[in-house]
């Protein structure tokens, strides 16, 4: 369970510039394996699994908010 | 693009994440249901078509996959990443998405093809103007904080983890 200041941590209230560029070259290099996760699909607020999409076809994933 | 790909047998995806730039209007999510409405907020604004799903409040799909603001991942039918990038450029992943699909299309054909691993710098455009409407749009603080953050950044010089060309 993570805790109410990670939470807030995360979700910061003053922009003060993504600190992640360096750390991102290393994560995830092409020919990984896609690490799975669950979300909520907006359309009809169910679970849905990323794999559920990798499963079948070529997915694209854009990461992003409406800021 | 993700119509004309649709063809192709490519699904897109938008996986709703914090906000970038919080401000008055859209400040920083402290609930699950605060997200959602933000969520949904952004499929009215740019009459997003494409799934969108929505990572939960601590962020656990976003941290896993690198927490940059708006990167983008292609993931193939394997389950391995073929193409990743720190932002989202349709140009670029075109480029990206035909190179694969090439790829796989020579290979089918007969031709014998290794995958190995490759980079490349990519160009995006970006348009200070929009960018700026944005920020409004979030409200004032948010394009206060960004004059703050961009002032320091120019006293501190070249950031970490930042391509700077000038060709």
């Amino acid at each position: 369970m993570t805790n109410q200041t990670e939470v807030e941590e995360y979700n910061y209230s003053v922009f003060v510039g993504s600190e992640e560029f360096v750390s991102f070259r290393t994560l995830l290099p092409v020919g990984s394996s896609a690490p799975d996760f669950q979300a909520t699909l907006l359309e009809t607020g169910q679970p849905m699994k990323l794999s559920e999409y990798w499963k079948k076809r070529d997915v694209l994933i854009e990461f992003g908010s409406l800021t | 693009m993700a119509k004309e790909f649709a063809r192709k047998n490519i699904d897109f995806i938008f996986l709703y994440t914090r906000e970038a730039h919080p401000g008055e209007n859209y400040p920083a999510h402290r609930s699950f249901e605060q997200k959602l409405a933000h969520a949904r907020a952004f499929r009215e604004h740019f009459k997003v078509e494409r799934p969108i799903l929505v990572d939960d409040l601590a962020g656990s799909g976003h941290n896993l996959y690198g927490m940059l603001p708006n990167m983008t991942y292609l993931i193939g039918r394997s389950g391995k990443v073929l193409f990743r990038a720190e932002w989202t450029d349709p140009p670029t992943i075109e480029y990206a998405i035909n190179y694969v699909f090439q790829s796989r299309s020579r290979r089918r054909d007969g031709l014998r093809l290794a995958p190995f691993y490759a980079e490349f710098v990519g160009y995006r455009w970006n348009d200070p103007a929009k960018f700026q409407e944005g920020l409004r749009r979030a409200g004032q603080q948010a394009v206060d904080d960004f004059a703050r953050t961009t002032q320091r950044w120019q006293k501190q010089g070249p950031r970490p983890g930042r391509i700077e060309l000038s060709e």
